[in-house]
């Protein structure tokens, strides 16, 4: 034993902790090589963190003058008043450069008959505003999270509460697992597939090309599986779908936070296990299936391939709302066409808008405004949504416990 | 060790407190000197008031108390496990491990813990091969040399009482064992680094009695290297193992001497009472 | 529950005893809580439903793909486009070998005068720059002083006592005036854009420039940017005389090479031609083979509208018509004949080729006087390598070829998944081949892969075990907010910023050791691989950070009571403890970065093509096409149920395919794991 030996050796001096202390650090060049390495590690966080605030910072460095300014109401509510149109630049003989929407173009062209124009531009999608595309987006993601969150609320009520382990339950799993990989332009082309060219519709007149139709019995409707064409319903639907894993993860993790004993209680009072369900574990539950949803609009709103092929326009000149209704029809196939008319219309929306005016319009210095505005527009849209469910998980974490 | 018990005791069992300053040489056989320690988790709220103790080389010390008495906490004090808790700390006095105040500035915890080992409650093997489990701690310091580290890990499997067990399958996970041989796996990881002190926190209360058995048998071996620290709710254990006994209530140190003493003919009331079952 | 139960226990005199059977309605052996049961259960299902209904819709849209593309092959076949492809190879070959030497034979010529050429091409570019700075004035002036020619013309026509005369001049003295303040606001403009710094380092080809030839180009821009410059400014016409000079000296001593090349353009024109012949032929045969095919369909349609016509003349005409309609076979034997007859002839000229190429490789110069003539040359000894393998290739290709030969189901599968072409919209023959779709789409995720894991996995434990509190509840919610940045978003900014960015930065030159650089294009592999990282960084570090979270906290505790440091228990112990999680974290992020659409539909620059790895990674500095990119590309523009349609859906059957495979594996290394 050489330790015995060092014990008393060491032990010896009456010296405290000095020069002969047994722990003194030791090794100092493999500390400053740790504090190195730990240094590289924090580096790598920091360069992710870095990079994102880059792009933060260029376009919103670019796209502020787009979307701000610096006179009251500070907002250029032009650009979120009207939809994309074209944008013109030209000289006029006098030497003066103009830059106007095309429907001010046609004004000032009849309103100045004798005025030469000279080197006349136009530049598609550059001009006007994004209603058009935000109020497209805001209707996808609407449609969207309805569909999905019943859907998800159901499946996670099931997979929490009802199901005992088993096959079917590993075979549910699986599948959300799986789905949660598929990437978004397959959901898009499933979409296409499903929705657009198969979903069954009710109609008096079914198309030549439906899969098949089904008479209704008492009415004169078919249900025809022609499809629901390229409209907002088919969009809003495949991103529902490409959502759903999201959305059941994030519900049944909220139920799971439920204590068992709240059920047991409740159970033991001699509640049926839907009162149960009702009364003692959704109310704790809500808030947290509140902020996956809100995730949930955060991954939706963003998504541009699931509804590239399924309901996305780059033009459209009218909003939504704007239908052309026949007058001559009695009030409840008024509210019949209105709806069918609504849902069955294909939508500006921002990210494809984006994708319109980064990629498929030729470029020039005066499309640089449009594409900065919208994407700054866009980026604070979806930011503020996540911004909102990490706030919202952070502020129910702390309100509830139990 | 036998004649080191016999000895007559140098100080009184609770030894007057020796104040921090104090130049006098502590007499070697006095391993951990504990000095008026007051140790809060959070400021303001001590849960160690004033303890003082000594602790000698080549004994085994069990603590015992009932629940939250701050014997565990003290434990951690020595190897300074406590550093982990960002909010934790000693509030007032000392403690001097081989005569050096272990929270001195110049005091590396990593060099200390190297010093002071430490068993843990529930078994933890790493998830490596029994043999790279054994032989962490040389690597942690630098050791490359196979033949060295094999003699070591053999020597501290031997020490353990595992060799004859595993020596066939050093290749196979650790966490491959029965509770007991990973408890066993755990003390062969602590002395392979040959530590001065070992302290062990309820080594045996996840085991079984027959593992457990092996355990105390393996603690009463290794107290012929090294200095053992043992906290224990058993007290049966207690009496198995351990030369000397301290008893902790509250977070004060009510009574510390040879075992049998404690066990016997204890000074304190509140000793007697926790030792014949009447609370705790 | 009482009243219930009361004719149960009819019998039972008094009180009736509690039982304990359910209440309520029940169809079916089935209670209430049962429906609400199965309620749930079946939207649970839908999970499943939908995993199975995205495969059948994949493969009911898709599924037909084979059977037509087999069909299409087989057109291709009994067309003889086959085999005129087959002549056609060594063309191909020999352009590529072409121009290699053409580059050499250029390289030559052009470093001769390689000092004046500097000199120009930075002149040239600083008057381009100079002229968009500003433009505008500019043009406003020559146009004003058009005007005031024109006004002049139309003074000397006007008799002096004309009353419009002293209009007109009043009118040309305003724009005289207008013109020369216009003159100063440019000459001024014209001083700003040469003060720039960033002009002078135009082509400057990492040379500086002299401090004379510097001012020299600045005089001559400021002469040229006059708009009553007639004619170059005499030292900038000298620059070019004397390279002119140079070039010609150079010309006449590389005579013997031009002549070489010469040789070797003319070598290949008997091949040219009867390929040209052959192709003719084919293409006759392949418009003769779809006529047939839909010559049903066609007929129908015109008897459908003869029964429909009202008018008996118009159902006259369309039923000559229809009638007009062949639906004979066309005779393939006949069809072929030409190509049979063609392969003695391409043997012939085969060998004949060869053997005057081989003539006049030899005439090539053996060595490069500079650098890039060198690596053009030896270039072009592979090449000619290359080339005289595929002239053999394609004689014995050719000699082989029979159009009867009918193309397997297999080989339909096998085109499409090994084809090197995916050419759609072509004349000539639709190739669905998905190896170029593949590389691009494996390339850019391999780029992403190997920038991303170490920075995201380094953060990840950094975060976890060594940052404190404060900084966890920083880092972490910020890299979350990154997670949610919209793919769209993030392909803009590559094609705004970051391409012309990392374009620039790759002409730097102490970073020229970097595969690829200095890179010529915007939109390249390169760039889509790094955007993709940053949009898979978030991904795998929330993963990674899991499983670190995972590990028991008593390991690090274990490890530290040993005296291990901090870092020491990181790397040895809690990493390596959770090595699945690791694993799993990246197979995963490659999954999503496989599947990722707008980032690389935006900024991989959509070439359909196999990058050319001749120069190895430097291939990361072409564009490319991808899996997801050609999906949204193209779906939008073509017929549904067409072929083309039906093999984009193949592709994104291949996609699902690659995703729920790697979510296989990603489950199968977790749960290996799992024990420990």
């Amino acid at each position: 034993m050489g330790n015995t030996a060092d014990i008393a050796e060491t032990a010896a001096p009456a010296e405290p902790a000095s020069s002969d202390n047994p722990f003194a650090a030791r090794g100092l060049g493999q500390r400053r090589r740790e504090r190195a390495v730990a240094l590289v590690l924090r580096l790598a966080a920091y360069a992710i963190l870095g990079c994102g605030l880059y792009i933060f910072v260029d376009i919103i460095a670019k796209g502020a003058p787009v979307v701000f300014k610096a006179s009251p109401p500070f907002v250029n509510t032009s650009f979120f008043t009207k939809s994309p149109e074209t944008l013109m630049t030209f000289e006029t003989d006098d030497g003066a450069f103009h830059k106007m929407d095309f429907a001010d173009y046609t004004r000032f062209k009849n309103e100045n008959p004798g005025r030469a124009i000279v080197e006349e531009h136009s530049h598609a999608y550059s001009g006007g505003g994004i209603l058009g595309p935000l109020v497209g987006t805001a209707l996808l993601t609407l449609i969207c999270i309805v569909v999905a969150f019943c859907i998800g609320l159901t499946t996670s009520i099931y997979l929490n509460e009802y199901s005992s382990k088993g096959r079917f339950m590993d075979a549910i799993r699986l599948a959300i697992m799986n789905l949660a990989g598929v990437p978004s332009v397959v959901f898009g082309l499933f979409g296409l597939g499903l929705f657009c060219l198969v979903a069954p519709v009710i109609t008096k007149t079914p198309q030549e090309g439906a899969l098949f139709t089904l008479p209704i019995l008492f009415t004169d409707h078919f249900l025809s599986f022609q499809g629901w064409g390229t409209c907002m319903l088919a969009g809003g639907f495949t991103l529902a779908v490409m959502i759903l894993p999201v959305i059941i993860t994030a519900c049944e993790e909220s139920l799971k936070a439920i204590p068992a004993g709240f059920r047991e209680a409740s159970l033991a009072l001699g509640a049926t296990k839907w009162q149960t369900i009702a009364k003692s574990v959704l109310p704790y539950a809500f808030p947290g299936m509140l902020t996956a949803s809100v995730l949930g609009i955060t991954r939706v709103a963003g998504e541009t391939a699931p509804i590239m092929f399924t309901a996305a326009l780059s033009h459209k000149d009218k909003l939504p709302w704007d239908l052309a209704i026949d007058p001559n029809l009695g009030a409840l196939e008024k509210v019949e066409a209105g709806i069918g008319g609504f849902l069955s219309q294909s939508v500006q929306a921002m990210p494809y808008h984006i994708y319109t005016v980064a990629a498929r319009i030729p470029q020039s210095e005066y499309t640089k405004p449009m594409q900065y505005g919208s994407v700054l527009v866009f980026l604070l849209l979806v930011m503020g949504f996540a911004g909102l469910s990490v706030f919202l998980r952070i502020h129910y974490r702390k309100k509830l416990k139990w | 060790m036998k004649p080191m018990m016999s000895e007559p005791e140098p100080q009184q069992t609770l030894s007057p407190i020796r104040k921090g300053g104090d130049p006098s040489t502590p007499p070697p056989e006095v391993v951990i000197e504990v000095d008026g320690v007051h140790f809060h988790y959070v400021k303001g709220r001590d849960i160690l008031r004033g303890v003082s103790m000594e602790i000698r080389k080549g004994e085994v010390t069990a603590f015992i108390g009932p629940s939250g008495c701050g014997k565990t906490t003290l434990l951690r004090c020595f190897n300074r496990m406590n550093d982990l808790i960002p909010t934790a700390g000693i509030s007032k006095g000392q403690i001097r491990i081989l005569g050096t105040d272990i929270h001195h500035p110049k005091v590396d915890a990593i060099e200390l813990r190297k010093h002071v080992g430490m068993v843990f409650q529930k078994y933890n093997p790493f998830p490596k091969s029994i043999y790279e489990n054994v032989a962490y701690g040389l690597r942690i310091q630098g050791v490359r040399d196979r033949t060295k580290l094999d003699e070591a890990v053999e020597e501290s499997l031997r020490s353990a009482g595992l060799w004859e067990e595993v020596k066939d399958r050093l290749d196979a996970s650790g966490l491959g064992l029965s509770g007991g041989q990973q408890q066993r796996l755990c003390i062969a990881r602590t002395i392979a680094v040959r530590p001065k002190i070992i302290l062990m926190d309820e080594p045996c209360s996840a085991l079984d009695p027959i593992s457990t058995a092996t355990v105390e048998e393996l603690i009463t071996r290794l107290k012929k290297e090294f200095t053992i620290v043992i906290v224990t709710h058993n007290m049966q254990q207690a009496t198995r193992v351990s030369d000397r006994t301290a008893f902790f209530y509250l977070g004060e140190l009510i009574e510390m001497d040879k075992t049998t003493t404690i066990f016997n003919n204890p000074a304190k009331r509140q000793t007697e009472d926790y030792i014949s079952g009447r609370f705790g | 529950m009482s009243e219930s139960d009361s004719a149960v226990n009819a019998d039972s005199p008094t009180t009736p005893a509690p039982s304990f059977r359910g209440r309520g309605f029940r169809v079916f052996g089935l209670g209430w809580q049962d429906a609400i049961r199965y309620f749930f259960g079946g939207n649970a299902s839908l999970a499943i439903i939908l995993v199975l209904l995205i495969c059948f819709f994949l493969i009911r849209e898709g599924a037909l793909f084979f059977p037509s593309h087999q069909r299409g092959l087989q057109d291709y076949r009994h067309a003889g486009q086959e085999f005129v492809d087959a002549v056609g190879e060594p063309i191909d070959a020999h352009t590529a070998f072409f121009s290699s030497a053409n580059i050499a034979y250029f390289a030559e010529i052009n470093e001769s005068s390689r000092e004046e050429d500097d000199l120009l091409r930075v002149a040239r570019a600083v008057l381009a720059n100079t002229e968009a700075a500003c433009r505008k004035n500019w043009n406003l002036l020559k146009r004003k002083l058009g005007e005031v020619q024109e006004m002049d013309r139309a003074l000397a026509g006007l008799d002096a006592a004309d009353p419009a005369r002293s209009d007109l001049a009043a009118k040309r003295e305003t724009r005289l005036a207008e013109i020369a303040a216009l003159r100063t606001i440019l000459s001024s403009e014209v001083e700003a854009a040469l003060a720039g710094p960033k002009v002078w380092k135009l082509g400057s080809d990492g040379r500086h420039l002299s401090s004379e030839d510097r001012e020299r180009i600045r005089e001559a821009v400021l002469f040229q940017a006059s708009p009553d410059a007639k004619e170059e400014h005499p030292w900038l016409a000298g620059v070019g005389e004397r390279s002119r000079e140079k070039k010609k000296t150079a010309a006449a001593e590389f005579a013997a090479f031009k002549e070489t090349l010469q040789g070797i353009q003319t070598a290949i024109r008997p091949m040219r031609t009867l390929h040209g012949e052959l192709k003719k032929a084919a293409s006759a045969n392949r418009a003769a083979i779809n006529r047939y095919q839909t010559a049903p369909a066609r007929r129908a349609a015109m008897l459908e509208g003869a029964k429909k016509a009202q008018d008996p003349a118009e159902q006259a005409r369309f039923q000559a018509e229809a009638d007009q309609i062949v639906v004979e076979a066309p005779d393939l034997v006949a069809m072929n004949a030409p190509f049979y007859a063609a392969v003695p002839k391409q043997a012939e000229l085969s060998a004949a080729l060869l053997a005057e190429m081989r003539e006049l490789r030899e005439a090539l110069p053996e060595k490069g006087s500079n650098a890039r003539s060198r690596k053009a040359l030896e270039r072009s000894e592979t090449l000619f390598d290359r080339f005289a393998d595929t002239v053999d290739r394609s004689q014995r290709k050719a000699a082989k070829w029979r159009h009867e030969r009918s193309v397997s189901a297999i080989s339909s599968f096998t085109s499409f998944v090994f084809g090197k072409q995916w050419i759609t919209n072509s004349s000539w023959h639709d190739f669905y081949g998905l190896l170029p779709l593949l590389t691009g789409s494996l390339l850019i995720a391999g780029i992403a892969l190997a920038v991303c894991v170490p920075f995201s996995v380094a953060a990840a434990i950094y975060v976890n075990q060594l940052a404190s509190r404060r900084e966890q509840n920083f880092v972490k919610p910020a890299i979350e907010f990154i997670e949610a940045i919209p793919s769209v978003v993030l392909g803009f900014f590559g094609i705004v910023v970051f391409g012309e960015a990392l374009r620039a930065l790759s002409q730097v030159e102490w970073l020229s050791w970097v595969p690829g650089f200095p890179m010529n294009e915007r939109l390249t592999i390169l760039n889509a691989g790094l955007l993709l990282a940053f949009m898979a960084a978030p991904t795998i570090f929330t993963l990674v950070e899991d499983a670190l979270e995972n590990v028991p906290s008593a390991l690090t505790e274990n490890s530290l009571a040993m005296g291990a440091s901090k870092l020491q228990t990181v790397f040895r112990v809690i990493v390596p403890a959770s090595v699945s999680g690791l694993i799993a974290a990246i197979l995963l992020g490659f999954g999503r970065i496989v599947g990722e659409t707008m980032v690389v539909l935006l900024v991989a620059g959509n070439k359909i093509k196999i990058p050319d790895f001749s120069e190895g990674l430097g291939a990361i500095a072409q564009p490319a096409h991808t899996m997801t990119g050609i999906i949204a590309q193209e779906l939008p523009e073509v017929d549904s149920g067409s072929l083309h349609w039906r093999a984009l859906f193949i592709v994104g059957l291949v996609l699902f395919i690659i995703a729920l495979a790697v979510n296989y594996a990603a489950q199968q290394v977790l749960k290996r794991f799992q024990r420990i």
